[in-house]
């Protein structure tokens, strides 16, 4: 019974926290593009709060620079459990055009920290981003909270 | 006290550290640290040919993206010596101009809601996503648009869609000064934003500030004005303010916006017809081309041997912006609020700054270590 | 006072325009539709693809394209193609902008200026490492300006063609000639069939003087010289690039060695050591007519009846090519025709 009641209300209030750890600029103002009217993102129980703190979903961009490499597992710990971490644009996954000789990336985010779901593109599309959070937030974060510790 | 804010923030929308001197609620002076984005992006462009380094220089910034492939463009025509044929030139303007409107309403909206006015920054959202919608309609991608080829552009613009850019911007014309007019008269607006953060113009020359934030110190200073197309073809003006301060600024740059809707209907009204590219052979040679970003000058130097880029070097403006935000805006501020806002009100693009060239006391060139610092404490 | 804010509040909510855009409010149809000039990921037919590698060599982004080839079955080939990492793609189009096949392999959104003038691949070569020919010197690997572009693996000097940028460097720094060769990557076609002229023409010209060299003793050589002005016009109504119609002259008689057979139908005794041998089954016995037959269609030119045949039937000549002076308009083909050094004898 508490469990269901929990159940629905993670689904229905979601922190997110955006991360952007070395990209160029393109995902972080589609996912600003998000709260615009047009998308509203706060329609769907969802809050950009760029506190780690108080975030029940990392989106995470970029593809890992140098500083980056400590930070973001001391960033994951910071985070409250239950936590999912989204991968959004080709630089968390691949680490895109900068993965290559001469760069200073360490891509792919999935080396430091576990990465729940992804949204490859480059950027992708407001559209695109709001369909993979709906599909995967709600119903990861309700699971991950059903866990046993 | 030292205030650390940042990398990540609730204030900040992306990765950099202020580090504020205070003394009790004011704040003395500043440090920005910088470092938390760099990904070498110059060193990977070099080596590449010259038809593939146009995507990657897209990839400098996210949001004035579109500026960088033009300019990149424009540097290795001037290699070669030619220009793209003129109807080009116009569908290039016209993406330059949708792409300044855009960045501008995005600048605008993190001033607001840094300033914490969420109304605004709501209605400037709102305002933008016509806009994309243009530019997605006319490039085909949003925001990485892939458009710019060395030669011209890569599709050509057909009548519906130079209709339906016309009709967006007439209805963003219709209702823009209401927005613009909640902005300059708001009372609440005004003291948060009036006499906060100012730079003289001897500092903003001193310090180098280019773009909205040059120009909203009074320094009349715009590269359009030297640009081909711009200079032959269009009527417009500088914008220009004298006041310095964030009040300034932002609306410097809701004036650019007018000035930018009235070169699209020039465009759209003008554009002559031909073919939108050539093909252009490059020679071995240097060039360097300027062009006018959303924030300022954006200088590309690059260096070729006809296939591959041997060297390229990218400045872009917002170095300079920021930089000026530490040394001068950020001087006995009243409040820590407003100082995270006048660093808003620079409109500070950290991807477009981390390229910075790392030199030891001797001058010389050294590796990246990934923990360089502009410091600015006195 | 406070009633005339609760009225002014009424009123202000109870206007036209609040009340119709209160009832009509819904997401907005645009979320979800893309503008059809949008650039999606790249598809891919795969029955189009030649396996030129012009999209890997165009592509931006590292990790966004691989040319994979599927497990031959028994009826056909394996088919080479390309896959799109949707995760490494940045949907710029370039692949599909200079993919050479007519229709397109790659495809991606609407892109109008795909048109052949335009179609500037980044690289015009593709450079290949010779391994019969390569001595392993390893000057081409200090050469190459590029890191990890010329790797050993195996004892063999390779190219690793997701990073060769193709300058052409190591082409330059080569001692031995032909070891590295310079693939035009486009005209795949064409330049095939220019080939097929070539080698054709050539042995035409070698079985119409079948009579001198049918002659030669075992130490002696026959020459002579072949005007290829009638090659080249054939050339270049096919290909209109004289770069590349050179590149392939020379390719060919640097490469090539092309093995004569010469049938003497008098010597024959009807013995049908040969018939059996053959493997392609060039050879047959006619029954009625008590005939052996040749037939220079099937032939390999594999030696194996002229060294089964103990009367001296066939022949077996090797040639060599020579182009000299390297150009189009005043080169000639030099012909060196030996007989061949094998063992004769059924055992």
């Amino acid at each position: 019974m508490l469990d269901a009641l929990k159940d629905v209300v993670r689904k229905s209030s979601i922190h997110v926290c955006l991360i952007n750890t070395g990209g160029c600029n393109g995902c972080d103002i589609e996912v600003v593009a998000l709260l615009s009217p047009r998308y509203d993102l706060e329609q769907y129980g969802i809050y950009v709060h760029n506190n780690p703190r108080e975030a029940d979903v990392l989106l995470i961009t970029g593809a890992v620079c140098e500083q980056w490499k400590e930070n973001l597992q001391r960033i994951y710990s910071k985070a409250p459990e239950p936590k999912v971490v989204v991968a959004i644009g080709n630089c968390p996954l691949t680490g895109d055009v900068f993965n290559q000789e001469g760069s200073s990336v360490y891509a792919p985010v999935s080396d430091f920290i576990p990465v729940d779901a992804e949204i490859p593109g480059c950027p992708p599309r407001p559209a695109e981003i709001l369909a993979a959070i709906l599909a995967v937030g709600p119903d990861a974060i309700a699971a991950k909270g059903r866990e046993k510790p | 006290m030292i205030l650390p804010i940042g990398p990540i923030h609730p204030g900040l929308k992306e990765p950099v550290r202020l580090k504020l001197k205070t003394q009790g609620e004011k704040v003395i002076n500043a440090e920005i640290d910088f470092g938390y984005v760099h990904r070498g992006i110059e060193r990977v462009i070099e080596g590449k040919t010259w038809q593939k380094g146009i995507y990657l220089s897209e990839r400098v910034c996210g949001i004035c993206s579109y500026i960088h492939t033009q300019t990149f463009a424009e540097t290795f025509e001037k290699i070669a010596g030619e220009r793209v044929p003129l109807r080009a030139q116009y569908l290039r303007s016209l993406t330059n101009e949708l792409d300044r409107i855009q960045s501008h309403f995005i600048a605008n909206s993190t001033y607001f809601k840094a300033i914490e006015h969420e109304t605004l920054f709501m209605y400037m959202l709102h305002l933008r996503e016509p806009i994309m919608d243009a530019i997605e309609l006319l490039t085909g991608n949003r925001v990485n648009m892939g458009w710019n080829v060395v030669g011209g552009v890569r599709m050509d613009a057909e009548e519906k869609h130079l209709n339906s850019i016309y009709q967006i911007i007439t209805n963003l014309e219709k209702e823009y000064d209401k927005y613009v007019e909640m902005f300059e008269e708001g009372p609440l607006l005004a003291l948060r934003s009036k006499d906060v953060g100012k730079m003289s113009k001897k500092d903003a020359i001193k310090g180098r500030a280019v773009g909205p934030i040059g120009r909203g110190s009074g320094l009349k200073h715009d590269v359009r004005e030297e640009h081909h197309t711009y200079k032959d073809e269009f009527d417009w003006k500088v914008i220009w303010r004298k006041e310095g301060d964030n009040f300034a600024r932002t609306m410097n740059r809701f004036d650019e916006i007018t000035e930018s809707i009235k070169i699209i209907k020039q465009i759209i009204e003008n554009i002559p017809s031909g073919d939108v590219r050539k093909k252009i052979t490059i020679p071995a040679g240097y060039a360097d081309w300027r062009n006018e970003a959303p924030r300022g000058e954006l200088a590309y130097m690059a260096e070729t041997n006809g296939n591959l880029i041997q060297n390229i070097s990218i400045r872009t403006p917002s170095i300079m912006n920021i930089d000026v935000c530490g040394k001068y805006m950020l001087q006995d501020v009243a409040t820590v609020a407003d100082a995270v806002a006048t660093y808003a009100s620079v409109d500070p693009c950290v991807a477009c700054a981390e390229r910075v060239i790392i030199l030891n006391e001797k001058g010389e060139k050294t590796e990246f270590d990934g923990l360089h610092k502009v410091k600015y404490l006195q | 006072m406070p009633m005339s804010s609760v009225i002014w509040y009424l009123y202000e909510f109870a206007r036209k325009s609040w009340a119709e855009s209160f009832a009509i409010a819904k997401t907005n149809a645009e979320i979800v539709e893309t503008p059809e000039r949008f650039r999606d990921f790249p598809q891919v037919f795969p029955e189009y693809c030649i396996a030129c590698g012009a999209c890997i060599a165009a592509c931006p982004a590292p990790h966004a394209i691989k040319l994979i080839r599927s497990e031959d079955n028994t009826e056909e080939e394996g088919r080479t193609y390309p896959v799109i990492n949707n995760r490494g793609c940045i949907r710029c189009g370039f692949c599909a902008e200079v993919c050479p096949t007519d229709p397109k392999t790659l495809t991606c959104g609407e892109n109008h200026l795909i048109r052949e003038d335009f179609t500037i691949l980044p690289t015009e070569k593709m450079f290949v490492i010779d391994d019969y020919l390569c001595i392993r010197c390893k000057k081409c690997v200090k050469a190459c300006q590029v890191e990890g572009a010329i790797v050993e693996e195996d004892n063999k000097i390779v190219i690793d063609q997701s990073k060769c940028i193709a300058c052409g460097d190591c082409l330059d720094s080569c001692p031995v000639k032909g070891a590295i060769k310079g693939i035009y990557i486009d005209h795949v076609q064409e330049q095939k069939d220019i080939i097929k002229i070539i080698v054709n023409s050539l042995e035409e010209s070698i079985e119409a003087k079948r009579d001198d060299i049918s002659h030669l003793l075992d130490d002696e050589v026959y020459r002579f010289d072949f005007d290829i002005g009638d090659l080249v016009d054939r050339a270049r109504s096919i290909l209109s690039d004289d770069d590349i119609i050179l590149d392939i002259f020379q390719k060919i008689t640097d490469r090539l060695k092309l093995r004569i057979v010469t049938w003497d139908d008098e010597k024959c005794n009807r013995c049908q050591l040969c018939v059996n041998e053959c493997p392609s089954g060039a050879i047959t016995y006619n029954e009625e007519e008590d005939v052996v037959i040749r037939d220079a269609e099937k032939c390999l030119r594999c030696s194996i009846c002229y060294q089964t045949c103990p009367f001296g039937v066939a022949g077996y000549y090797v040639a060599r090519f020579l182009l000299d002076p390297l150009s189009l308009d005043t080169g000639v083909i030099h012909v060196t025709v030996k007989p061949s050094q094998l063992p004769i004898g059924a055992d």
